[in-house]
């Protein structure tokens, strides 16, 4: 057999849609370390002034801890209440419990807008005023099919002996829960109570219509950007990006049960 | 361990019993019952009133009389659909955010294709940092994305300013940011590892040793391609057509960042019928023009399913 050199086209070309993929993030990252605020090369030396002046400013800092209380609160309630009800469906068999199932998973493929809308029509309507407490219920439903995927696959792959075992032996369903089916399921539940902060951190879609007085980080950016170019958000970008990034923690247990 | 693991103990609970243990086994059917209700019961209330209620009563809001900004009458009327679908500037912004959204959607898809391939069949150890890279562009932030590309694209940004100073242009060119293309870029950048991820992950059942078979047997590439891993990976390519296309053509922040006038979406005229012109029944009844739209686009991806090759 002759052999020739090959051109591995499948390897340059993924590598290019790499570069694709991650060079805008990282300009913005390198931007946000620059001394002037221009956006263009070539860079007129490092400094740390735009972060300085977002942690000085109070619209930032406010944001970021309304992001953070938000997204705390959003990943406690999804966990529980996702975790629940993948027991709940995987362990059980009821009448409609296929259909309950797809119906959890509708609101990750419905347009945040949607979703946005039918609930700033519903808050009116019933009177309550648009807050973090608002926010949080648009994210709540947002991230939940997100965690339900991810505990569903776990405990679709779970050794359902394990608990049959310990129930025989006379623990009482929240001792088997507490003791056998908790400590093996938490590494993927903890995964994915990850993903469910960091897309909550990030939401903007459903937030603009379920925001009050009070802003989130991305909905202060988005403002911020939609009136000019103002080099701090380079800087505040980057630190929605390291919010984002959270997850990576929990990225390869994750990949492994969503590729299940 | 070893002794449970036979597969005994499910047969000892079942063993047909008396009538005191059948009591027994409906008192325990009916805690089983409420034990499931209470597990997912929370789950199902978040659903009703986070989403389903407040659909409904959007639902509702379509068919009514606007009287003002944020006001309505509760007449029962269509009119607000006749609008919708009759009104002529927002025809061609629905086929903007249409055409954009399944461009998006096909270049997303097609261009996964040869990725997915590599990461599954060319790579062994760079597999999982490949996968890994890809997740970790599909959680950095979208908001940072959008207004990167922004800066890319801007007249005073980092393309222009290198196209300017290579004398490439002399002048700045003004038609790379806000319009529809702009918006375009930014969609792929954002739903490609999206689509990479449900494409590769339609392959991973895949053998490699199918497709050499293809090969041996005479087929050339584009016929393994056409016969063996695209009906294959129909699914996935289903999957990812139609969840780009529900997303980018409902999106509204990205052409508002982008898009500029002849780049504006659907989503953009009803977020303004909510926000500033407060006509709910008007932004709710082109809502639903929309959503009906999605429908009938994934039950017609769907059918694709069936494919078996050409």
């Amino acid at each position: 057999m002759r052999r020739r050199f090959k051109v591995p086209w499948l390897g340059a070309y993924t590598l290019l849609v790499f570069a694709f993929l991650f060079a805008p993030i990282a300009l913005v990252v390198l931007f946000s370390f620059n001394k002037t605020a221009s956006l263009t090369f070539p860079f007129h030396g490092f400094s740390l002034r735009w972060y300085r002046y977002i942690f000085t400013s109070p619209t930032y800092t406010s944001a970021a801890l309304s992001s953070l209380q938000v997204g705390l609160t959003t990943l406690v309630v999804v966990a529980i209440v996702g975790t629940m009800a993948a027991l709940g469906i995987t362990r059980n068999e009821f009448p409609g419990r296929r259909v309950l199932r797809s119906v959890l998973f509708a609101p990750a493929a419905l347009p945040g807008l949607f979703t946005g809308i039918a609930l700033l029509t519903f808050f009116v309507q019933l009177h309550v005023p648009l807050s973090l407490w608002t926010v949080t219920a648009g994210h709540v439903i947002y991230t939940l099919p997100y965690f339900f995927l991810v505990a569903n696959s776990r405990l679709n792959r779970f050794d359902v002996l394990l608990e049959e075992s310990a129930r025989d032996l006379g623990a009482s369903p929240w001792q088997t829960f507490r003791k056998v089916t908790l400590p093996i399921i938490a590494p993927t539940l903890i995964a994915g109570a990850l993903v469910v902060f960091s897309l909550s951190w990030d939401e903007v879609y459903i937030t603009f219509f379920t925001v009050g007085s009070r802003s989130t980080l991305p909905i202060v950016v988005y403002s911020t950007v939609r009136q000019a170019v103002d080099p701090s958000v380079n800087a505040i970008s980057a630190l929605l990006l390291a919010g984002s990034l959270v997850f990576i923690f929990g990225i390869r247990r994750f990949l492994a049960d969503v590729q299940q | 361990m070893q002794a449970l693991q036979t597969g005994k103990t499910p047969g000892l609970r079942s063993r047909p019993s008396s009538r005191p243990r059948a009591a027994g086994r409906l008192r325990a059917r009916t805690r089983r019952r409420l034990a499931i209700i209470a597990l997912v019961g929370p789950a199902i209330v978040l659903l009703l009133g986070a989403l389903f209620v407040p659909a409904l009563n959007l639902l509702v809001k379509s068919v009514v009389e606007s009287t003002g900004y944020g006001q309505v009458a509760y007449h029962f009327t269509f009119s607000n659909y006749v609008s919708a679908v009759s009104t002529p500037g927002y025809l061609t912004v629905a086929f903007n955010a249409f055409g954009i959204g399944a461009l998006a959607a096909v270049i997303c898809t097609a261009a996964s294709y040869p990725i997915a391939y590599f990461i599954n069949f060319r790579l062994r150890r760079g597999k999982n940092l490949a996968l890994f890279l890809v997740v970790a562009s599909l959680f950095s932030s979208y908001l940072v994305r959008l207004y990167a590309w922004y800066t890319i694209l801007g007249i005073h940004g980092v393309l222009n300013d290198a196209l300017v100073r290579l004398g490439v242009v002399k002048q700045p060119l003004l038609f790379l940011l806000f319009n529809r293309w702009a918006v375009l870029i930014a969609f792929v950048n954002i739903f490609l590892p999206y689509t990479i991820l449900m494409i590769s992950s339609a392959m991973q059942n895949i053998q490699k040793d199918l497709l050499e078979a293809a090969r041996v047997l005479g087929a050339s590439p584009l016929r393994t391609f056409s016969r063996v891993l695209l009906p294959l990976t129909m699914t996935g390519a289903v999957g990812a057509l139609a969840y780009t296309f529900i997303l980018s053509s409902g999106d509204y922040i990205t052409p508002a960042l982008l898009g500029g006038l002849n780049g504006e979406f659907v989503g953009q005229i009803v977020s303004n019928q909510f926000i500033a012109l407060g006509d709910v029944p008007l932004g709710a009844a082109i809502s639903f023009v929309m959503l009906a739209v999605f429908l009938v686009v994934y039950f017609a991806l769907t059918r694709l399913e069936r494919f078996k090759g050409i």
